[in-house]
């Protein structure tokens, strides 16, 4: 047995005629917290539920804690908590009530630390669900989410309307929960800042596919904007590896390329004898540019 | 003692290696000195705590710092971290290729880039 919190090969996954994920596969290790990527309707939420069982695949599987995630025994089900883009909160409750609902499904549930978390996150006890901004029922979902110390945490967009400050908190608190090294992360955002600060490894979503899977530190170094200096007025027919947009102007030319090395810039600065000048990227710019 | 911006096309743990270094190289960061924890670093900065372990990890290899059993890591005692000339240069040497690239764009020449250096150099000392 390894230790993999998921594993998925070969995942597909169709609606009727239309196919929403294609022939993705991956692992998730103790320790990782992945950020995904991707443009509305690249297939993040369908992904992160086939993860969670909630739909089963047309094709492929996906193991969490080496059990078939559709068919997840119920104490493994408890490993793992789930923070939906759309909360299931329940709304004639008050806040109180809610929490000791979902706190009563779990034997291990971190009584003490939510009660911390509510007092840090200024989350009212006493308030009723149905009259809460959208805001606070994100803060709530979360903590619903956390009580049972989960080896796995998936989360959906979870912080699409906190405010920065609130973002910032609920940051350190995964961090907080991550920094043991014992459990995953999952968590799907189209705040791109907060993923460059969480994640260490990144997954970016395209047309069903995944399009890129690896380290982030890795990301930024393979995926990066050439500034490329001929040594006449004109720039020479050039090949450029892994090119993914270029621009030429006189004896410039500008390009981004993925999949780059030092090896890779020596090359092409001998064969074609210009000079190269390696502007590095940030996520969301190198988001951009493998959407162009 | 560290500036991070998670928000930076330079990987994270780039960043530590490169500040670590120059402030070993400098001095500023003496044989025996503590290094912040993981954690610590990973919660007052909000980054991933991986990308801070590779980097500790890779300057452990590299003989800049030392692994302390249930302790912080703190820079090697070794004199090898004394840094020996030719690696304090090679810590300056993409600083350098910038300015001559600067430099070449601006059509100035070597006697004139040399000038300005030795001014601002002088400039500094005073």
């Amino acid at each position: 047995m390894n230790n993999a919190t998921i594993e998925a090969s070969n995942l597909s996954k169709s609606f009727g005629e239309k196919q929403v994920l294609r022939d993705i596969s991956f692992g998730v290790s103790p320790g990782d917290v992945i950020g995904v990527l991707g443009k509305n309707g690249a297939g993040k939420t369908t992904l992160l539920e086939l993860v969670l069982g909630f739909t089963a695949p047309t094709a492929g599987e996906v193991r969490v804690f080496g059990h078939q995630s559709y068919n997840l025994p119920g104490q493994t089900k408890a490993r793992v908590g789930f923070v939906p883009q759309q909360d299931e909160l329940l709304d004639q409750l008050s806040v109180a009530d809610q929490l000791r609902v979902i706190a009563s499904f779990y034997p291990r549930w971190d009584a003490e630390m939510i009660a911390r978390l509510c007092a840090d996150w200024s989350v009212d006890l006493k308030a009723r669900v149905k009259a809460m901004s959208v805001g606070e029922r994100q803060k709530l979902s979360i903590l619903l989410a956390f009580g049972h110390s989960p080896e796995l945490l998936i989360l959906d967009e979870p912080v699409a309307s906190l405010d920065p400050i609130a973002r910032r908190q609920f940051l350190e608190q995964l961090l907080t929960l991550s920094a043991d090294g014992q459990r995953a992360i999952v968590f799907s955002s189209h705040i791109v800042s907060d993923v460059e600060r969480l994640a260490n490894r990144i997954w970016i979503l395209k047309e069903g596919r995944l399009d890129w899977q690896g380290d982030l530190d890795s990301l930024k170094e393979s995926i990066v904007r050439l500034h490329i200096r001929g040594a006449g007025s004109e720039l020479p027919e050039l090949t450029i590896p892994g090119v993914l947009t270029v621009q030429r102007e006189g004896a410039f030319a500008t390009a981004v390329v993925r999949d780059w090395t030092p090896e890779a810039h020596q090359a092409l600065e001998k064969s074609a004898s210009v000079q190269i000048e390696v502007e590095p990227l940030g996520l969301e710019e190198i988001f951009v540019e493998l959407h162009r | 003692m560290f500036i991070l911006n998670s928000q930076s096309g330079i990987p994270i743990y780039r960043q530590i290696l490169d500040q670590v270094r120059r402030m070993v190289a400098s001095g500023q960061l003496k044989p025996g000195m503590a290094l912040p924890s993981v954690r610590d670093l990973a919660l007052r900065h909000t980054i991933n705590p991986m990308t801070i372990s590779r980097a500790y990890s890779i300057l452990e290899t590299e003989g800049l710092l030392e692994r302390n059993r249930g302790r912080p890591m703190t820079v090697a005692s070794q004199s090898r971290n004394h840094s020996q000339l030719p690696k304090r240069l090679l810590q300056i040497e993409p600083l350098v290729k910038q300015t001559v690239m600067a430099a070449k764009q601006l059509q100035l020449s070597e006697a004139e880039l040399v000038k300005a250096i030795r001014r601002e150099w002088e400039q500094s000392d005073e």
